[in-house]
This record gives C-alpha cells, sequence and structure tokens, in this order.
C-alpha cells in the first residue's frame, strides 16, 4: 500500500477537514469584505446625493423652482439665484469643447497615422501626463502667465478687429481684463484636451486593420480613410470620449477659480467676468455666513452633480457600446 | 483623363491640407506642455531654497517656507491612501473574482466609473455635509476622508482590470490543487496582478497629491504647524490657492514654488507608474 | 519505458478491476444546452483511461466534472450521479476543495503559479499540511524527482516558476500536483503545448505514476492514447460512444463511428 491511501484513513485526513472548515469560514468573511466594499461604492454615490439633497433643502425649499431662473446672487438681502453661475458653466464648457474637440481628434490622427513609430510612444504618453498635473496649476499659470498675456495682446486686437461688425462688437467687447469667460474657456480646453486625445486615439486602435487597408488599397488618401472609415466607425467611442471632457469641463473647479474674475453676473461679453458653479463653491462656501446662503451653495452643487452624472452616464453609456463591439 | 487628374490633384492636395492640419494640433498639444512646465520651472525654480522646506508659512509680507503645508498634505495623502486603497482593493476584487458574473458588479463598475469622473468638489461638499458640519468644525481628518472618496474609484477600477487580466488558466490551477478562493486570490491573482495594481495605487497618490477643491472645506487651511487631525490642517494646494491669489509678492512666489514641488510629484509618480506597467507589457 | 500496448494484462474486461471512479446517467449543462448525455462510465483504479473525440465532443467537459472544476463559472451544472469510491462527489454537501485535493488537474497549458519553484510545490502542500521546514523540503525534492524534474532544476529551486521552458513547467505543474498526495491526477491535453521531446517526456511520466495514482487522461492525439493509456473512451457530440481496453478500441471497435474517428474519417 503506498502513502495515498494510508492518508485517506489516518488522522491527517481529519485535519484536513478542519482545515477545510477554516478554509470555508476565512473564504466566507473575505467574500463578504470584497462584496461589502463594492457596495460601498454604490453607498458613496448614493450618499453624495444624499447629503446634496439634504443640504440644498433650506434653499430649494426658499427659492423654489425660480432658484434656477434667477441671476441675482446677493448675500446681503439673502436673495440667491444659480442662473449666472449655471450659465458660466455651461457657456465656458462649451466653448472649451468646441476648441478641443478638432485638437483633440488632430493630434489622435496624428498618433495613429502620421507619427513616426519611435515618436508615437513618448507622444502618447506626454499627452497623458497633460492630464494628470493638477488643475492647481493650470489656474496658477493661467492667472499669472496666460491672463496677462491675453490682456496686452490677443484681447485689444479682437476688440479692435470686430469693433464694427454688429453682433461680434458686444461678443467681445472691451475692456480687456485678461481674465474671463474666454480665458476660461481656453484654460478649460487645455485640461479636456488629453483625455478626448487619448480616448480617441484608443477607439482609432479599435479599427479592424483590414477595414483601413482595403480602403486604402482602393485608393483612399489618409485624410480619406481617417474621414470615411475611421470616424464613422468610432463615433460613438469619440461621443463618449467628449462627453467625458464635457464632463470634466463642467466640473472643474480650480484652474476656472483663477480666472474666471468671480462675477455673479450674465454678460454678453465673452471678455467680461463671470463665474462658474464650482467657483462660486470655491469662492464663497467657507465664507458663507447663513444657513440659507450655505444651503444655496449646496443646491448649486446639486445642480451640478445632476448635470455631470447625466454627462457621465452618457459617456460611458457611448464608452460601453464601443467596448462590447470590439469584445464581440 | 485631365479630370481624372485635376480631382486626384485635389484629393491629394486636401490630404496634405488636413495632416498639415494634425501636425499642427500635436504641435500645439506639446507646446502648451512645454508652455506651462516652462513657466513653472522658471518661475518656481528661483523660489526654490533650503527654507521652504524647513520653515512654516509666513504672515503676509514675510518671508518663510511651505513646511506645514508640505506635512500636511502628505499626512492627509497618506490618510487618504490608507483608508482608501484597501477598501477599492477589495470592491475591485469582489468585481473580477467572487462577483464577477454578477449583475452587482455591472451595476458597481457604471457606478465607479462615474464617481471617477465626478467633480472633486462635490466630494468636498459630501464630506462637509457628512463630517465637518456634525463635527461642527473643519478638520485634517475630514480632508483625509475626502481624499480617499477621490482614491477609491480610481483603485476599484485598475484592480479590477489588472485582476481581469490575470488569466482564467491560472485561477483554475490554483483552484485544482484544492486552495480555496480567497488562497488563490491572494497567492496567484494578486501576485500575478501586483505590478498592474501598485500602478493604480501610485496613480491614485498622484490624483490627489494635488488635489484643492475637496480640501477647501474639509480641511480648510492652518498658518501654522500642526499635527492635531482633529483640527484644521495646512496643504500644499490650498496654500498655493490662498498665497497665489493674494497680493504680496512673498506669499505668490510661494505659491510658484509649491506649484512646482506638486507637479514634479505628480510627474514623477506618473512616470514610475507608467514605467511599472510598460515593463509589464514589453514581457 | 514500455508502452501498454501489449496484451500481458491479466484482466480481459475493464469491468473486472475495482472502480475507482463511477460515472452513472451523467448530464451536463452549459445555461440551456446540454453538453454531455447520459454518461455512464467506470474509471479503474491505479491505471490510465484516455477520453477521445473530435474537438467540442465534451471530453474536456467530462474531465472538468470529475473535480468539479466548473463551479467556478456560472451557469454550468452536472445531474447524475459521480461516485469517487462509492461516494457521490456531485452532492452538494461534498466540500470542493477538499475534493480537489484528492483529485488533481494537470492543464492543457503549463500554469506555473508566480513564484519560486519550490514555492510551486510548497504552496499546495502547505494549505493542508503543517510540516517541518526540513520535511517540506524532502517533499519538493521528492515531487520534483517523481515528475523527473528535479536534476534540471535543483540548483535553482528559488527562480521564479515562470523562467522555465515550456516543457519544464508542465513536468513543474505535475510535480505540484503529485505534492498534495491526490488519489486521482486529471490531466486535460498535457502535451498537446509541447515540443515532441517534452511529449515523450510527460508520456513516460504518466506511465511511471499509474502505478501509484488513477489517471485520466484527455488528449485529441490518438497514438498518445494508444501510448498511453489502459482503456479509452470515445466520445462524439456529448454521448459516450464507446469505452473498452485500448487495445481493442483500436484495433477493434465495435462502432462505426469509433472506427471512422481511429482512422482518420473524420475530427
Amino acid at each position: 500500500m503506498s502513502a495515498v491511501s494510508e492518508a485517506a484513513t489516518s488522522p491527517a485526513m481529519r485535519t484536513r477537514e478542519a482545515t477545510v472548515r477554516r478554509f470555508a469560514f476565512t473564504d466566507m468573511v473575505f467574500r463578504a469584505a470584497t462584496r461589502a466594499s463594492a457596495i460601498l461604492v454604490l453607498v458613496l454615490l448614493g450618499g453624495v446625493a444624499i447629503s446634496l439633497i439634504a443640504g440644498s433643502w433650506e434653499a430649494l425649499s426658499k427659492f423654489g423652482i425660480s432658484f434656477l431662473t434667477t441671476e441675482s446672487w446677493n448675500p446681503v438681502t439673502e436673495n440667491f439665484g444659480a442662473l449666472a453661475p449655471i450659465y458660466g458653466t455651461i457657456v465656458t464648457s462649451a466653448i472649451a469643447i468646441i476648441i478641443a474637440v478638432p485638437i483633440g481628434i488632430g493630434i489622435a490622427v496624428f498618433l495613429t497615422e502620421l507619427c513616426p513609430r519611435p515618436l508615437r510612444r513618448p507622444i502618447g504618453i506626454a499627452v497623458e501626463l497633460l492630464a494628470g498635473i493638477p488643475s492647481i496649476i493650470y489656474g496658477i499659470w493661467g492667472l499669472f502667465v496666460f491672463a496677462p498675456f491675453l490682456q496686452t495682446t490677443i484681447q485689444p486686437f479682437i476688440i479692435w478687429l470686430f469693433k464694427g461688425i454688429p453682433g461680434l462688437n458686444s461678443l467681445f467687447a472691451g475692456p480687456p481684463y485678461g481674465i474671463g469667460l474666454l480665458t476660461s474657456s481656453l484654460i478649460l480646453a487645455i485640461m479636456v484636451l488629453p483625455f478626448i486625445t487619448s480616448i480617441t486615439k484608443d477607439v482609432f486602435d479599435t479599427v479592424p486593420a483590414v477595414l483601413k487597408e482595403s480602403a486604402y488599397g482602393i485608393g483612399c488618401t489618409t485624410w480619406e480613410v481617417t474621414r470615411r472609415v475611421t470616424i464613422p466607425y468610432t463615433r460613438v467611442g469619440i461621443m463618449g470620449g467628449v462627453m467625458l471632457g464635457l464632463g470634466r469641463a463642467l466640473g472643474e473647479t480650480m484652474a476656472v477659480t483663477f480666472v474666471i474674475g468671480n462675477a455673479h453676473r450674465i454678460s454678453a461679453s465673452l471678455f467680461a467676468p463671470g463665474t462658474t458653479i464650482s467657483a462660486t463653491i470655491a469662492n464663497e462656501f467657507t465664507e458663507a455666513d447663513g444657513a440659507i446662503y450655505t444651503s444655496s451653495l449646496v443646491a448649486l452643487g446639486l445642480i451640478l452633480f445632476i448635470i455631470t452624472f447625466i454627462i457621465l452616464a452618457l459617456a460611458r453609456y457611448m464608452l460601453l457600446r464601443i467596448d462590447s463591439r470590439t469584445g464581440a | 483623363m485631365s479630370t481624372a487628374q485635376s480631382l486626384h490633384q485635389s484629393r491629394k492636395r486636401k490630404n496634405a491640407v488636413m495632416m498639415a492640419l494634425c501636425v499642427i494640433a500635436a504641435g500645439i498639444g506639446l507646446a502648451w506642455l512645454a508652455l506651462i512646465l516652462g513657466a513653472l520651472l522658471y518661475k518656481g525654480l528661483s523660489g526654490v531654497s533650503l527654507a521652504v522646506f524647513t520653515q512654516m508659512t509666513p504672515p503676509p509680507g514675510d518671508a518663510g517656507g511651505l513646511l506645514n503645508a508640505i506635512y500636511g498634505s502628505i499626512v492627509m495623502t497618506i490618510i487618504g491612501i490608507v483608508v482608501g486603497t484597501p477598501i477599492g482593493v477589495l470592491a475591485g476584487t469582489y468585481m473580477a473574482e467572487y462577483g464577477r458574473f454578477s449583475k452587482l458588479t455591472t451595476v458597481v463598475r457604471f457606478i465607479n466609473d462615474i464617481l471617477l469622473s465626478a467633480p472633486s468638489i462635490i466630494v468636498g461638499l459630501f464630506v462637509y455635509e457628512l463630517m465637518v458640519r456634525p463635527m461642527g468644525h473643519f478638520s485634517a481628518i475630514a480632508g483625509a476622508v475626502a481624499l480617499s472618496i477621490l482614491v477609491i474609484p480610481v483603485v476599484v477600477r485598475t484592480t479590477e482590470d489588472m485582476l481581469n487580466l490575470v488569466p482564467n488558466a491560472l485561477r483554475e490551477a490554483g483552484t485544482a490543487i484544492g486552495a480555496p478562493r480567497w488562497v488563490v486570490i491572494r497567492s496567484v491573482a494578486y501576485r500575478a496582478a501586483l505590478s498592474g495594481i501598485v500602478t493604480g495605487i501610485l496613480l491614485a497618490i498622484a490624483r490627489i497629491s494635488g488635489e484643492t477643491a475637496p480640501l477647501l472645506f474639509t480641511a480648510l487651511n492652518n498658518q501654522f504647524w500642526s499635527s492635531n487631525l482633529n483640527a484644521p490642517m495646512a496643504s500644499l494646494p490650498v496654500t498655493i490657492f490662498q498665497f497665489a491669489l493674494s497680493p504680496y509678492e512673498e506669499w505668490q512666489q510661494l505659491a510658484w514654488t509649491g506649484a512646482l514641488i506638486i507637479t514634479l510629484t505628480v510627474l514623477g509618480l506618473s512616470i514610475i507608474a507608467r514605467s511599472l506597467t510598460g515593463r509589464r507589457e514589453d514581457r | 519505458m514500455k508502452p501498454m500496448l501489449s496484451t500481458d494484462l491479466n484482466v480481459a474486461d475493464t469491468t473486472v478491476e475495482k472502480a475507482k471512479i463511477e460515472i452513472k446517467n451523467l448530464n451536463f449543462y452549459y445555461g440551456q444546452s446540454k453538453a454531455l448525455k447520459d454518461i455512464n462510465l467506470s474509471l479503474p483504479e491505479r491505471s490510465v483511461t484516455a477520453f477521445i473525440g473530435p474537438s467540442g465532443c465534451g471530453k474536456s467537459t467530462l474531465l472538468r466534472v470529475l473535480n468539479r472544476i466548473y463551479e467556478l463559472y456560472p451557469k454550468q451544472s452536472a445531474e447524475g450521479q459521480v461516485l469517487l469510491d462509492g461516494k457521490n462527489i456531485l452532492d452538494r454537501s461534498q466540500d470542493l476543495n477538499l475534493l480537489r485535493t484528492k483529485i488533481g488537474m494537470v492543464f492543457q497549458k503549463p500554469t506555473p503559479f508566480p513564484m519560486s519553484i519550490y514555492e510551486n510545490i510548497a504552496f499546495g502542500v502547505r494549505l493542508y499540511e503543517k510540516i517541518s521546514k526540513a520535511e517540506m523540503d524532502s517533499r519538493v525534492e521528492s515531487a520534483l524527482k517523481r515528475a523527473a524534474l528535479w536534476n534540471e532544476v535543483k540548483d535553482k529551486l528559488n527562480a521564479s516558476g515562470q523562467s522555465l521552458s515550456g516543457g519544464q513547467q508542465q513536468r513543474l505543474c505535475i510535480a505540484r500536483t503529485v505534492a498534495v498526495k491526490p488519489e486521482v491526477i486529471l490531466l486535460d491535453e498535457p502535451a498537446s503545448a509541447l515540443d515532441p521531446l517534452s511529449t515523450a517526456k510527460i508520456e513516460e511520466l504518466i506511465d511511471e505514476l499509474q502505478a501509484d495514482y488513477t489517471i485520466v487522461i484527455v488528449t485529441h492525439n490518438m497514438q498518445q492514447a494508444a501510448r498511453v493509456s489502459r482503456q479509452t473512451a470515445f466520445m462524439y457530440l456529448g454521448e459516450l460512444v464507446e469505452f473498452d481496453r485500448t487495445e481493442k478500441i483500436f484495433t477493434s471497435p465495435r462502432e462505426k463511428r469509433t472506427q471512422d474517428y481511429i482512422t482518420g474519417r473524420f475530427g
């Protein structure tokens, strides 16, 4: 008889069974811990939603729907409306996206089609590093370097250029402060550029080589392949990337806070100072005295949370569709 | 014949123009990075001295350093990581292992991705409502909790992704030898995914070490040295925010120097993180 | 080592021998689709049984039922009975980890754990046994010797298991399985990813191991089945078509489908 069947009857087998019971117990505990942690992620998001609703209740019940439509933001009379920050948030994000999308797609095309192979990785990494720079750095740079530059060169030139043209002359009306809506938009554009670029590049890489090769095979130019094959094929993914960038632009706080000017009014001119939801919260929250003031700021946060949640959910949904296609 | 030729010419021209635009776009992207880093180095380096690392933040108009802010940043980052990492790794483990095929995982993945890119100032508001308001005062521990909430989604995401890369054959092999699931996860899956998970943690550190918005109304700021976790604590980003917007030249200089320190830290961490996974891919 | 195609077996019929594993009315499902249909099979103790058949015939599925490794995945289920020494392992009360210490498995692709050669083997042993360093050393050594790997790795036990060649990795996996002292060893196409020389070594090893272990091997390579096994089961479309002594299957099969397969008419 070998050791094998001896083991089956010996006390070793009994300790084995004790070990098995201990294992089963530890496994149950570990599994429960991992599951609880996964659920905690859901609880966190739920907690954010609940705390924002609770915190903003006072303001929302006092101002009702007019909170969304009132421009006035007056801590002295305790009359608050979110229209100016909402306007600023949407305008700056929209302009940022309009600027960043073509540039981002351009860089992605450059990286996938044109860039010499040895440079591809370093440039790709450089673009992604840009995404990792904390927003406060963009803010301080925008305030001390970029805004003065705009104030002394670009802005006076544009004001002079559009002086006589109706419409444009009010959109770009002086005086040139340097800081303001347009400056914030430009900074935001720089910040979301890496996101849009790296996601676009990733989805470009999902285009099957045969598809592009067959287009090249019938004599298409690089641009035609990009325009007619790559971009249509990856449209949903690019949209996802754009939405993700938009979500980031909408919620971006520090960079904007430095250069937006913090003025609670809606001006026609993009050169005028304005404010955004996040900049208002960042600037005023710790100084807010009075429950209704604080509550109004939290209500602003709730609005931002709802907007970004919708945008980000759409973005994820679109990126998921690209993933499931490549997975299939 | 000639129309075909001119069509061909115009297509080629159009291609050249569009491709040139793409190259210019890439040039713009890289130029921004160079401009920002250049300005940071130029303005920040001139303020670097031993005093920055040995002296406290000064009162307006005085010379001083950033010691208390650096200390506060390190303390809160460490607590944030220590609290957030285990939760993130465990949640990611559930998604890639025990709950790989469950509905819960699909939902958690979706919500986690939203949390990953949610505005950090909202996390600040959340922790304010959760801790600061009930406790009645700002505190370092509230700041650390806010940071840990930012750490969790990053770590969850990378842990799940990296564990999903571990071949199933390895799990089956571990299981086939009689190892219970938790041993397979601990001794086989974690080991195989280690460098990827560490990368995720490094990226999380990089992310929170520059975060300002969630600290503004949780840890607040502190002009002085404080190691009391139950009291307001200075941090590098918040100090930069305050000093940069001040009219005092000494403060503005310190803000630049602080910005340089943060940027170098973040870039350094990102590069280390990347080289860790890069080596993995090469192998 | 001489292959077991000779007729010097004492038993004329496999059913005479003591059965280690008895499979009764086994059905297996992937979700809704039935992958194994009413399998009845008896695997004799201390001998090599081969499962052959075209890909998708269910031979690997059947093997994966025997240690219930399929339980790792959802929507896979087995019904019927699989008796190990007379005890139904498909029973709900069967502890899976304990089952797997009795029934070891080696996979198609070598799967060394991400740890040293020594640890690869000690890992499984340590799970259920508390033994001293010296005992562990000798355990590792004997397992590696058993898998004919000792001479090649004895000077680099602390090297990573993944640094070995494919054939060495596979023998490491066999050593690892042997080290926990199982009663049955399941081999899922253990040589299909290896070169001919490594394959020959593995086959030689299987032949030696059957003195102590009940071995089940899945293979798509009929010559291999003929070389290493004492009895062979031919499966087709989820059914067990024919089960007999290997020699019989390969020389005078009863079923036409078996005949067609082994003469290479399909599969």
